[in-house]
């Protein structure tokens, strides 16, 4: 007699946004947002060479300091360069430094990361020492140790970034090693007579990388303000520009007066790329967590 | 109880493992030491089922870790087809040649979830211990074998192969399990409190497919769990443990109808529906575990027993037997 | 759907406790949970009622939506009345000195119940001040006090101490003296020995019965296991899928039990006095999901008294003896019950597709 469970309540209850539900394992259109402006970004950086846009470097295509206008989107520099063509030629040196230095540290520091938290013992003392080290050193000092002594390149800065970021993802990745390797199924795996590198491999790599891949997403986003950093430090790639640099460039008391838009557009391509990353990586770990509690759930 | 002694091992050629004065310590803080396992000795027949019975921190999880060298007991020893001439000691192998000789004793363990990679599929899950060891066994038919043992446990291998463990529940994740140590072949198979985490109308189901399995592949099952019912009901043969000493061995049916040692009387009698063997009122004791970094001396049962007496601090008793088939490590067995 | 059970309804005192026809749903991306699915029973003041259910049974639902601790996207249907107040418009209110005080709960791991980073004396006062605005002293006293009373050892030295430094058997009664502190009515404990020691176990339960005893308390007991209740509810509900299969007091369930599930609950556990390797009759399948529930009796793919009616009318809860209801159109010891199983196995098949063979192979061996 009671229709509180009858299909007609249950349909109603379903569209009532107000409670909502228990898990959420969409993206969401913010996702889809923030995934379209790293697509669109890279795309853009690695086809630069053959958009019809300005030479980046070819001085008086427009008047100096040009307001931006119909000629020229974004205005010109000082020097009368274009500055849209130069944002999207800039993001190729941001974002290939950010993108090599975050997979160097992925790489270097989650592998040291899964050895340490799969060994334990001797192994992981060592390891864990070492991160402690990497960690309490000032980053920003290292960085003007390593680009100082051997010059300005970009490998060598990315390789800078990348070792930065070598002992965060240690850390991370030795942590969720840890968590999965006490599971039951490495037991089994190992009872079923595994050797050591196939259970790295097959159980617990599958399960440490989810998390790593969310974070490469959030790690590009912290090397490409850190390449930003390094620029204002006069310290990153000598050879060709990157937004940093050209943040350094506008910033400049007089450009900033005379023409703000110098400094503001690499600014506003730098800011919504790390936004889209940080919010993507975000939501991207967000679902594979949800992911995750819904085992066992049947 | 609680005590050493081996007179309740079988001198049989028929024993298929041996445990012996196996000591299991785990270093905790600076100077000192848990003693989950103290010499404790047991052994299993061939196509026996032996069940390990005794409350949370008794060690009967460690030691059936302890026989499949995960990780290596401290001291004693574990054999396989002792008195044989094809008598291997587990615990003097190391490397390539222990992990050779894994595929002969496999284990189930309690939690189903956690017993299952989640980010594989059955049909990789099942197969894992074929696909390791492809060289020695080339004319398996990997995708047959694995039909049949997800068949033999009672999923539908077309259903099942391809889906990832969270799309089950907690009782098919335990056929699975099973499965996967079937898939090998194994001689022994141990089970670590294997239906515990499940519900208990599920329960039932997993131990009768366990004893089918036991008949269908000629397996020898050590079966550990803290319920005394599941227990008596899977075994032939039971070990109860209190604090890492075996108090009591014997014939499941002797052992539970005629309960010697003074703990496995408060186990009966705390039971919800309590044996008629026992009088309920022999459940009241202390409620207090010692601590396994340091255990009382003598007996390590004499700090929550009724009978105890100075020679129970002083003297740790010896197993003895008690009847055919019935052995008892204790001062003073018997009913009160 | 009957409504009421009718159970404790010719008891001449009013209950204490009386849930009509309670529905809790959750609503999921698969669809809307039914939790619970038209519960009712009435509770009289100084009894024991045992709730015995599977994980998914409803069982924890229920005592949760008593003590008004579901999550809010939870949707709750039903009467719940206390004393002639009605608990759902208490909860609406915001009435903060009903639960806690008046109806309180042990859950089944007591580290949930427990602050980890304060003292155990703390914890105890704390309520005590909170809800009866004792002083610190008289709250501190008072604490000493409860922790004699649930047999904790030293318990003047315990108030100092933090819960870590326990036993889980101790920590359990420390949750207990809490929820005892305001002198409350009702008690539900929910699986309170589930996580305990076997020998713990037995104290725990002991004790929780002679402080019902001693305070003329009322107390719901919910566990998984009918051997728990067996000697300690004066009323027992089984339930199944968010629904109450049976409800009848202790004796008459456990003598002339009705419903096929009980009966299997029953037969599917080993118990202690079983000789080794008896064989045991299994529940195939196992619990249905509560997301788009089928017609029909929820067990019906698992029962071997399954008739065509059994898959397609809910079976409503119906008095089959004094003091005694149960939802089933097959009941177990009638003449309905014993044809429909009697045609099954004639047919080796039920209604629902379930082989029969599965139980007369053991039945046969038994």
């Amino acid at each position: 007699m009671d229709d509180l469970f009858g299909m007609e309540a249950a349909r109603g209850w379903e569209s009532d946004e107000q409670f909502g539900s228990i898990v959420i394992r969409r993206l969401g259109p913010g996702f889809w947002l923030a995934a379209a402006w790293i697509v669109f970004i890279v795309t853009a950086a690695a086809l630069a060479p053959w958009l019809p846009i300005a030479d980046p470097n070819e001085t008086g295509v427009g008047g100096r300091m040009e307001a931006p206008g119909w000629s020229n989107w974004f205005g010109t520099d000082n020097n009368g360069r274009d500055m849209f063509a130069r944002t999207i030629w800039g993001a190729r040196v941001s974002l290939v430094v950010g993108f090599m230095s975050i997979l160097l540290g992925i790489f270097v520091g989650g592998t040291l990361g899964m050895i340490s938290g799969y060994f334990r013992g001797m192994v992981d003392r060592v390891i864990s020492f070492v991160v402690f080290v990497l960690l309490a050193y000032p980053g920003l000092v290292l960085a003007l140790l390593i680009v100082g002594l051997a010059g300005q390149t970009l490998p060598i800065v990315a390789t800078t970034l990348g070792i930065l970021a070598i002992a965060p993802i240690a850390r991370l990745s030795r942590a969720t090693t840890l968590a999965y390797a006490e599971r039951e199924f490495v037991a089994a795996s190992r009872v079923l007579g595994a050797t050591d590198q196939r259970i790295m491999v097959h159980e617990l790599l599958p399960n440490v990388l989810i998390p790593m891949g969310a974070l490469t997403l959030l790690g590009m986003a912290i090397t490409i303000v850190a390449e930003g950093g390094l620029a204002f430090l006069g310290l990153s790639v000598e050879e060709g520009f990157s937004w940093g640099k050209m943040i350094v460039l506008g910033s400049a008391p007089r450009t900033l007066r005379e023409g703000p838009w110098v400094a503001m557009f690499p600014i506003g391509a730098m800011f919504v790329t790390v936004l889209s990353l940080n919010y993507a990586g975000d939501r991207l770990r967000e679902y594979f967590d949800v992911r995750e509690i819904g085992i066992g759930q049947s | 109880m609680a005590g050493s002694g081996t007179a309740q091992l079988r001198e049989s050629d028929k024993m298929v493992l041996r445990v012996e004065n196996l000591v299991m310590e785990f270093p905790a803080g600076i100077h000192q030491v848990v003693h989950a396992v103290s010499d404790i000795s047991f052994d299993v027949q061939r196509g026996e089922t032996l069940g390990i019975v005794g409350e949370s921190g008794c060690g009967k999880s460690t030691t059936a870790r302890a026989i499949v060298q995960l990780p290596k007991p401290t001291s004693g020893t574990v054999l396989l087809d002792p008195g044989t001439d094809a008598e291997i000691e587990l615990t003097a192998k190391e490397g390539e040649e222990l992990r050779a000789i894994r595929p002969r004793i496999q284990m189930i363990f309690q939690d189903p979830i956690s017993s299952l990679n989640p980010r594989r599929r059955v049909r990789d899950i099942v197969a894992e211990g074929l696909s390791i060891w492809r060289e020695e066994y080339p004319d398996v038919d990997v995708e047959a074998q694995v039909d049949e043992v997800l068949t033999a446990v009672g999923l539908d291998p077309e259903v099942a192969a391809s889906r990832r463990p969270h799309q089950f529940s907690g009782g098919q994740c335990q056929r699975i399990s099973i499965a996967r140590a079937l898939a090998l072949n194994p001689e022994i198979l141990i089970c670590d409190e294997p239906v515990s985490a499940l519900d208990v109308s599920v329960q039932a189901q997993i131990i009768n497919i366990l004893e089918e399995m036991k008949e269908r592949y000629g397996l020898t099952l050590i079966f550990i769990s803290h319920d005394l019912s599941v227990v008596r009901n899977v075994s032939d043969r039971v070990v109860v443990m209190y604090l890492g000493k075996v108090c009591e061995v014997g014939d499941s049916n002797t052992l539970f109808s005629e309960p010697a040692h003074p703990y496995t009387r408060v186990l009966l009698a705390s039971a919800p529906e309590p044996s008629a063997v026992v009088d309920e009122s022999e459940s009241a004791i202390g409620d207090e575990l010692p601590s396994p970094m340091d255990p009382p001396s003598g007996c390590r049962f004499r700090t929550r027993c009724p009978r105890t007496t100075g020679l129970c601090a002083s003297e740790e008793p010896v197993m003895a037997k008690v009847g055919l088939d019935h052995f008892v490590a204790c001062h003073f067995p018997g009913s009160p | 759907m009957c409504a009421k059970s009718g159970l404790g309804k010719a008891d001449m005192a009013a209950p204490l406790l009386s849930v009509s026809n309670l529905h809790v749903g959750f609503a999921t991306e698969k669809g809307l949970v039914r939790a619970v699915d038209g519960v009712s029973f009435d509770l009289t003041e100084g009894q024991t009622l045992g709730i015995v259910g599977e994980s998914g049974s409803g069982k924890s639902v229920t005592a949760k939506t008593l003590m008004n601790l579901l999550p809010s996207y939870a949707r709750v249907g039903g009467s719940i009345t206390f004393d002639g107040r009605d608990v759902r418009a208490m909860a609406t209110e915001g009435e903060r000195h009903f639960w806690g005080v008046e109806m309180t709960m042990v859950f089944q791991d007591p580290m949930t119940s427990l602050n980890p980073v304060k003292r155990i004396g703390e914890q105890i006062a704390e309520s005590l001040r909170v809800h009866l605005k004792r002083t610190r002293s008289e709250a501190k006293d008072e604490a000493g006090d409860l922790l004699q009373q649930v047999g904790v050892p030293e318990p003047r030295k315990r108030l100092r101490q933090y819960p870590h430094e326990l036993s889980g058997g101790l920590r359990q009664r420390v949750v207990i003296a809490m929820s005892l502190a305001c002198s409350p009515r009702l008690l539900i404990a929910d699986e309170p020995t589930t996580a305990l020691d076997v020998t713990v176990q037995k104290h725990i339960l002991d004790l929780l019965d002679e402080l019902r005893e001693e305070r003329g308390m009322t107390m719901i007991l919910i566990t998984h296991d009918l051997g728990v209740v067996r000697g300690r509810a004066d009323q027992i509900m089984v339930m199944y899928a968010g629904r109450t299969m049976e409800q009848a007091d202790t004796a008459t369930l456990f003598s002339q039990m009705r419903h096929p599930y009980t009966e299997a609950l029953l037969e599917t556990i080993p118990r202690i006095d079983m000789a080794s390797h008896t064989r045991l009759i299994p529940i195939p399948g196992m619990p249905p999901e509560l997301v788009d529930v089928p017609d029909g009796c929820l067990f019906s793919q698992r029962c071997r008294s399954c008739s065509d009616s059994c898959l397609t009318d809910q079976p409503p809860l119906e008095v089959c003896g004094p003091m005694h209801v149960c939802a089933c159109h097959t009941p177990v010891g009638t003449e309905a019950g014993a044809a429909a199983r009697a045609a099954n196995r004639e047919a080796g098949v039920t209604p629902a597709g379930l082989d029969m063979g599965t139980f007369t192979a053991v039945e046969e061996s038994a």
